[in-house]
């Protein structure tokens, strides 16, 4: 009996021997394999540029709907210069000028991204809801701006993947802060619902520009450190 | 028993084992993931393949784990997508991180694990089939074409450059097999030409993203092009059916006028076309025959303009044998009378023989009687003139003076060297006022004018002989024209090639017929075919005796030969106020003196002096006794 429980086992280990090997072994990343790859995680570069890639788009986006808003509410030029010193990121400990931008540090860099990302997700919201209080919103504004919160969000998230993997820092508590920009930024003189989402759009594209730019630099610096401006 | 039954348990067992894979429970088999797809890089699905499910009910579950995230997670839509798949939605899906997806199957009796993968949804994305694929047929001058339009898939984010696709379309005709490939880039419209006329074409469009793969073909288009006619077809039929008239006419053309093109192109070989030629007698070889039948019967011409002031007179020439028997053979009327005189010429090299006063006179003698029998079988070719001045002829040569070396020939008998003839100098008591000098010239000349012209020709000779007939006779002068006598000298030398004769002076005056037989016969001119016109001179030299002596000198000349240039050199003999050099025969001349310079002249008397030099032939031989010399040599020139 025992020779037969020794075989028994023999003969499911037999039969079930392909099913020992069902855990996967993650095997070597290569930079080149297409579905199904068998890479552990996206590579640096890659990210980087898919990062920069987003924020192109997001900016474009963000352009197009800031000039369409303006053609169809804005026609006077004067309005449209008074935009200028209401942004609600003005409090952010972001640099502005060139001479701090290239002081920065690469970790500050993607540090300023990331708050900039992080505080636009809320403004966002709130101005698609206004402008979907519009009467005549066109179609194309409203699925811009709609579009553009969406990627911002999943522009986070590719920010905060990118600072973990050149930081190897943790996972950042996606902290929103919740203070309230909006009612902090909002000029008292720019009750006007028009003026206000214009002024949103206005600015974000300002720094839609600026985390593009920041993330451009950085991708610059990691192929060539002394060159870039 | 016991070994037996563990024998029999573990083949019960080997086989049950057997069995089980195909009927009895078993945990499921290995499922399979077999595709990721996203269509639009926001979204994206898997699907998996399930193994044998081991009999029993079997459950599959997907677990993915997001990239350095030990976090499992499970598909969160198991029906989105359909059978044995998981969708994973917008807020799932991130493009920052690589997914580990395993799907777990699961039964009564145990689990598996199909072997896990990695999705970078970047990768994986392929996109829907174009939409709204249009196809138009437009046209550009005549000629039609297609237009293909279509739309991106509407889930792919091409407008905010989420994804950038291209596209790429495909053709073909119904009845075809292959396809026509076309790419299209970015854009979303296409233009297809070259299509046939009526024909009915398919087109289908796909896309793929920048990394990522090819869409499926969207649903078939068809389209029929119209019937078109080509323009330019209509133009060449037109051009095709003018040029087929033009060249039919042409063609025509070309075959009236065969004839003369064959002539233009090829044309005739010229055959001979010497009158009287016979090829067949040249094919045959006989040269006689060839020769004899170039013979011109008119030739000499019988008449001629330039001889009528002349009255001729008779003259007597010898020929050489050969020539003589060629003569015979001539088919002119002359024959008879060479014939007839055959017998009496001596062609002998030393024609001095011949020439010998002697000789001469009996070969005058018997010239005469032939001349009489000649003169009766040629009497159709002479005139009752001529027959006079024959007989003139024979009673001169019964007075014959020794000094005188005078040649007489018997009329039709030509004595010549190769084409010179010399004629004999005649003496003629007889009046020759009425003797034509211009038909004695005129007959000296012709037959001159036959040697000359055909030199060594016998039939010439032949010709010239019966016109030859010194029948000078000065008894006759009434038959000349002018009543002049003629005095005609001639001096046929055998030795001497003289192709022309000087000036063959007539004695002026009546002689006394038994004396003076010496005629003369001025050299009229030569004309351009070396023909020496001779004609009977009348003037001062005739006195009667005095012709032939030295004191006719002036008006004598005597033919001292022909030069290298076949010039007839004459000499003049003596002065006279008549400068009419006549050729005399001086029997006291010694072989080449000249007794006078040669006096050139130019100027012509009226009457007639003619001063010819004739092209002699080639043969010059010295005379003797007295004759032309050829060593002396004067040049007499044309008046």
């Amino acid at each position: 009996m025992h020779l037969v429980s020794v075989i028994q086992r023999g003969v499911w280990a037999v039969l079930l021997w392909p099913n020992l090997l069902a855990s996967s072994v993650p095997l070597d990343c290569r930079e080149e394999q297409g579905i199904l790859s068998r890479c552990p995680s996206i590579s640096q570069e890659k990210l980087l540029d898919r990062v920069i890639e987003h924020a192109e788009l997001i900016y474009r986006v963000s352009e197009e709907s800031c000039s369409l808003y303006e053609d169809m509410f804005i026609p006077l030029q004067f309005q449209r210069n008074q935009v200028g010193y209401a942004c609600i990121t003005k409090t952010l400990p972001v640099p502005s000028s060139k001479n701090e931008i290239q002081q920065i540090s690469d970790k500050w860099l993607l540090h300023s991204v990331l708050m900039l990302v992080q505080s636009w997700i809320e403004p966002l919201v709130y101005l698609q809801t206004s402008l979907d209080r519009y009467n005549a919103a066109p179609e194309m504004l409203l699925n811009k701006t709609k579009w553009v919160s969406e990627k911002l969000i999943s522009l986070e998230q590719g920010v905060v993947v990118l600072i973990k993997k050149m930081l190897d820092e943790g996972m950042l508590t996606i902290n929103h802060s919740e203070q309230g920009l909006l009612q902090n930024g909002v000029q008292p003189q720019m009750l006007e619902s028009v003026m206000r989402d214009y002024t949103l759009l206005s600015c974000f594209k300002k720094d839609a520009h600026k985390m593009e730019a920041f993330l451009k630099l950085l991708k610059c610096r990691q192929t060539d450190r002394y060159n870039c401006s | 028993g016991a070994m037996m039954r563990k024998v029999i348990l573990l083949l019960l067992l080997l086989c049950f084992t057997a069995h089980t894979r195909g009927k009895l429970h078993s945990p499921p088999a290995k499922p399979g993931l077999t595709s990721c797809r996203s269509p639009e890089k926001e979204t994206f699905t898997c699907w998996w393949k399930p193994g044998s499910d081991g009999g029993l009910p079997t459950t599959h579950a997907l677990y993915y784990r997001k990239e350095s995230s030990e976090t499992v997670y499970e598909c969160p839509d198991y029906h989105t997508a359909g059978e044995n798949s998981c969708f994973f939605n917008k807020n799932d899906t991130s493009i920052w991180v690589n997914y580990n997806i395993t799907v777990v199957a699961t039964n009564a009796l145990g689990r598996a694990f199909s072997d896990p993968v990695e999705i970078d949804v970047v990768y994986i994305v392929k996109p829907n089939p174009p939409e709204k694929v249009t196809v138009t047929v437009m046209e550009d001058k005549g000629w039609p074409f297609l237009r293909v339009s279509w739309e991106p898939p509407h889930k792919a984010d091409t407008r905010s450059g989420w994804i950038t696709l291209i596209y790429e379309l495909r053709v073909k005709l119904e009845e075809e097999i292959d396809w026509e490939m076309h790419l299209a880039g970015q854009q979303k419209m296409f233009n297809i030409f070259s299509l046939r006329s009526g024909g009915k074409y398919l087109v289908e469009v796909r896309c793929k993203p920048d990394h990522g793969f090819w869409s499926e073909w969207s649903s078939t288009s068809y389209i029929k092009v119209p019937d078109y006619f080509h323009r330019e077809k209509s133009t060449w039929i037109l051009i095709t059916v003018f040029s087929t008239f033009t060249f039919l006419i042409l063609m025509w053309l070309l075959h009236m006028n065969r004839h003369n093109l064959k002539h233009c192109i090829l044309p005739p070989v010229p055959g001979p076309k010497i009158k009287g030629f016979d090829k067949q007698l040249l094919k045959n070889g006989k040269s006689n025959q060839i020769f004899s039948a170039l013979v011109v019967p008119d030739f000499p011409p019988a008449t001629s303009s330039n001889y009528e002031d002349f009255q001729v007179e008779y003259l007597e020439v010898y020929v050489r044998r050969e020539q003589e028997l060629v003569l015979e053979e001539s088919k002119d009327l002359h024959n008879s009378c060479l014939k007839s005189e055959s017998s009496t010429s001596d062609c002998d090299s030393g024609r001095g023989s011949c020439d010998s006063h002697t000789l001469l006179m009996a070969k005058c003698r018997e010239a005469k009687e032939g001349e009489r029998q000649t003169d009766r079988e040629c009497s159709p070719m002479r005139t009752e003139a001529q027959r006079r001045l024959k007989d003139w002829e024979e009673e001169a040569l019964n007075y014959a003076h020794a000094g005188i070396v005078s040649l007489e020939m018997s009329s039709g008998r030509v004595k010549t060297w190769p084409s010179v003839f010399s004629p004999l100098p005649r003496y003629s008591s007889s009046p020759l006022d009425q003797q034509s000098s211009l038909q004695m010239a005129k007959q000296l000349s012709l037959s001159t004018s036959s040697y000359l012209t055909q030199p060594g020709h016998s039939t010439k000779e032949a010709l010239g002989q019966s016109y030859w007939d010194l029948c000078l006779s000065s008894k006759q002068p009434h038959l000349l024209n002018p009543p002049t006598p003629v005095c005609r000298e001639l001096q046929a030398h055998s030795d001497v090639n003289i192709s022309s004769i000087g000036h063959k002076r007539a004695p002026a005056g009546p002689r006394s017929p038994a004396l003076h037989t010496t005629e003369y016969v001025e050299v009229q001119r030569v004309d351009n075919k070396d023909t020496l016109l001779l004609q009977p001179v009348v003037q001062g030299c005739g006195r009667m005796g005095g012709c032939f002596q030295m004191p006719h000198g002036e008006v004598y000349s005597k033919v001292k030969g022909v030069d290298s240039d076949n010039v007839l050199l004459l000499q003049r003999e003596g002065m006279g106020e008549d400068r009419c050099p006549c050729v005399e025969q001086e029997t006291n001349e010694v072989t080449g003196s000249c007794h006078k310079s040669c006096t050139v002249s130019t100027t012509q008397k009226p009457s007639g002096c003619i001063y010819t030099a004739v092209p002699v032939r080639d043969e010059m031989a010295t005379m003797a006794n007295g004759y032309v010399d050829t060593a002396t040599m004067c040049t007499l020139h044309t008046c």
